[in-house]
């Protein structure tokens, strides 16, 4: 067991290197969600004076910055699991991957977690930086460590509704669609354009209990209201949608495996 | 005890055709056309541990597939085969521990980071302790005469040091089986000896089998006794490289030098003469219907000899002679 973790650490380690050979790319994406919060500050700062309230459905222009802050550097510095396995699925070195002691799935989260760690770093200290420059501190930082499991139960979450995607590749090729598709649902159901709260009673209570809430709104949700019956929810939530998805997710990769053909010979 | 066992090996797969144009791609989307494609059509053949064996064939012809077949990346659509004892396509991690493979067309070195840093990885990844794994990389880095190379990004490497890294990457973990799928690609002539040299060393001092795949007949006459020529999913030979050059090297050609002119209608019976220039002269001769000690003979009475050569077409020739025969219609494997 010990020898295993140290496998996919040595992975995530290594790509985390790799990573550092683009500064550029890491700084322009910190830059990135920046310039996403400072328009956002401004629109919901306008849309505030025009409601006329202070807090529109308990959430302060404040609350809504930070929540929009963390929900930003969810999907932004989130591992990229369906390209890198598409793109192997289609150019043929999925075979290249295969022949090795581990799992090919692990070691894609391996290596996207690598990726993403940088990225994650730089994208809080951005946005964590021109947030409080602009609305000031987070409400609350009594329980900001529980943001932490949060944050790997939905990344979790979505590297298996990533990978799902990738895999489809095998069968359609092309998966931008898809990819396409499963972005516009986290924008919209899971809250990364606007907090669910601010949507009428029967769409928020429906999305709530789709994946998409579970990566964005419950984690960026329970930072700005960081209450331990906010927490336990949203946890049992993401366990049980991992372990849907985590077993559709190998089933799909058994099949897909077991009738792989490999481009290119 | 053999490394690899293959027993009617075939495999199968469907693949769409598209005819040109917007014409052909509309009538796809409705009426898709699909091939069957046999890649492979009932191999056998076995390989004995420490062998240095040849798989050679054209593009196409099923090298590669039987490779992904025998590290258990594919799954056949029929027939056996076991790899060191293990079936690769039920037992492919367990097996991919005394597995090495280098694909020369597909990098293993993480390109931004220097060679140690993959190795270490490697290392993890094969569950080598780190004590082994560090004696390891300088036994590698002298028989690979990398140790200067390994803290430079594998970006920076020449093609034929980056070479000489990746088959030393996959070796760390000491494996008895190496896949080499042309390695020898694109290198010059120098990184190619030094690559054999290094290959040579470690199946004859570690008894590390070796199944090796390359366009270059070089590689083969250099590194190979024994070698399996594919084509069509089938194949076509498989004896000892000399068997080989016996088999289809009938056809020699004789250079000889005269003191002085011979005459314009000079003649060698069972020989062809190819050119004819003052005292030299060119020959060919059929060496399964004429022994060449008849036309050595004919050649020295001819006239006062200065210098004699009979040459024997290149490996190179021999297989491109057995693709077409067996490429062409009705040309039967020998």
């Amino acid at each position: 067991m010990r020898k295993t973790l140290a496998k996919y650490w040595a992975i995530c380690r290594t790509q985390l290197v790799h990573s550092l050979s683009y500064p550029a790319d890491l700084c322009s994406r910190s830059l990135t969600i920046a310039l996403f919060l400072w328009i956002f500050a401004h629109l919901w700062e306008a849309a505030y004076q025009s409601a006329g309230q202070e807090r529109i459905a308990g959430l302060s222009p404040r609350d809504t910055l930070w929540y929009l802050m963390i929900a930003e550097v969810i999907v932004l510095s989130r591992p990229r699991l369906s390209g890198a396995i598409a793109e192997g699925v289609k150019e043929g070195s999925i075979a290249y991957l295969l022949n090795r002691p581990y799992n090919f799935l692990l070691y894609q989260v391996g290596v996207g977690l690598g990726d993403s760690a940088l990225r994650l770093a730089g994208n809080v200290l951005a946005g964590g930086a021109i947030t409080w420059y602009l609305v000031g501190p987070p409400p609350d930082l009594g329980h900001w460590a529980l943001v932490v499991p949060a944050l790997a139960g939905a990344w979790a979450i979505d590297c298996c509704i990533g990978a799902m995607i990738g895999l489809l590749a095998f069968v359609a090729e092309e998966v931008s669609a898809f990819e396409w598709i499963y972005s516009k649902l986290t924008l919209i159901l899971g809250g990364l354009l606007v907090p669910l709260d601010f949507f009428p009673v029967w769409l928020r209570d429906m999305a709530a209990h789709l994946p998409f809430a579970y990566i964005v709104y419950g984690p960026a949700r329970a930072f700005v209201d960081p209450d331990l019956g906010r927490f336990l929810p949203l946890f049992a939530g993401q366990v049980c949608w991992l372990a849907a998805l985590g077993g559709l997710l190998w089933l799909g990769y058994r099949r897909s495996v077991a009738h792989l053909n490999i481009n290119g010979g | 005890m053999k490394a690899i066992e293959v027993e009617r090996l075939s495999k199968a797969f469907h693949t769409k055709r598209k005819a040109a144009g917007f014409r052909g791609s509309l009538r796809a989307l409705v009426r898709p056309e699909i091939q069957l494609v046999e890649a492979l059509r009932e191999v056998s053949f076995a390989m004995e541990e420490g062998e240095l064996l040849g798989f050679i064939g054209p593009n196409g012809a099923g090298k590669s597939t039987t490779i992904k077949i025998l590290t258990g990346i594919l799954h056949p659509s029929g027939g056996q085969a076991r790899v060191l004892g293990l079936v690769p396509w039920q037992e492919r991690t367990r097996l991919a521990f005394q597995l090495g493979s280098v694909f020369g067309q597909r990098p293993q070195l993480w390109y931004h980071l220097p060679a140690i840093d993959t190795f270490l990885l490697f290392g993890e990844i094969y569950e080598v302790e780190r004590r082994t794994l560090s004696r390891r990389i300088e036994e590698l880095a002298e028989i690979f005469a990398i140790g200067d190379l390994l803290d430079i990004p594998a970006r920076k490497l020449s093609l034929g040091q980056r070479m000489r890294c990746e088959v030393a990457a996959s070796l760390l973990h000491r494996p008895r089986l190496l896949l080499l799928d042309e390695p020898s690609i694109g290198l010059d002539v120098v990184a190619k000896q030094r690559l054999r040299q290094a290959i040579r060393r470690l199946n004859e001092q570690e008894g590390v089998s070796v199944l090796l795949t390359s366009h270059d007949a070089g590689d083969i006459e250099a590194l190979c006794r024994r070698v399996i020529i594919v084509n069509h999913g089938q194949i076509v030979f498989d004896d000892q490289v000399a068997a080989l050059k016996k088999r289809y090297l009938r056809t020699k050609h004789v250079e000889a030098r005269y003191a002085e002119p011979l005459a314009p209608d000079f003649r060698v019976e069972g020989a062809e003469v190819l050119r004819q220039e003052e005292g030299e002269v060119v020959l060919s001769f059929d060496a399964g219907r004429t022994p060449a000690g008849a036309i050595v003979e004919q050649l020295s009475g001819a006239g006062s000899l200065l210098d004699l050569a009979i040459a024997e077409p290149a490996l190179e020739e021999v297989i491109r002679e057995i693709y077409q025969e067996a490429g062409q219609p009705g040309g039967t494997p020998p």
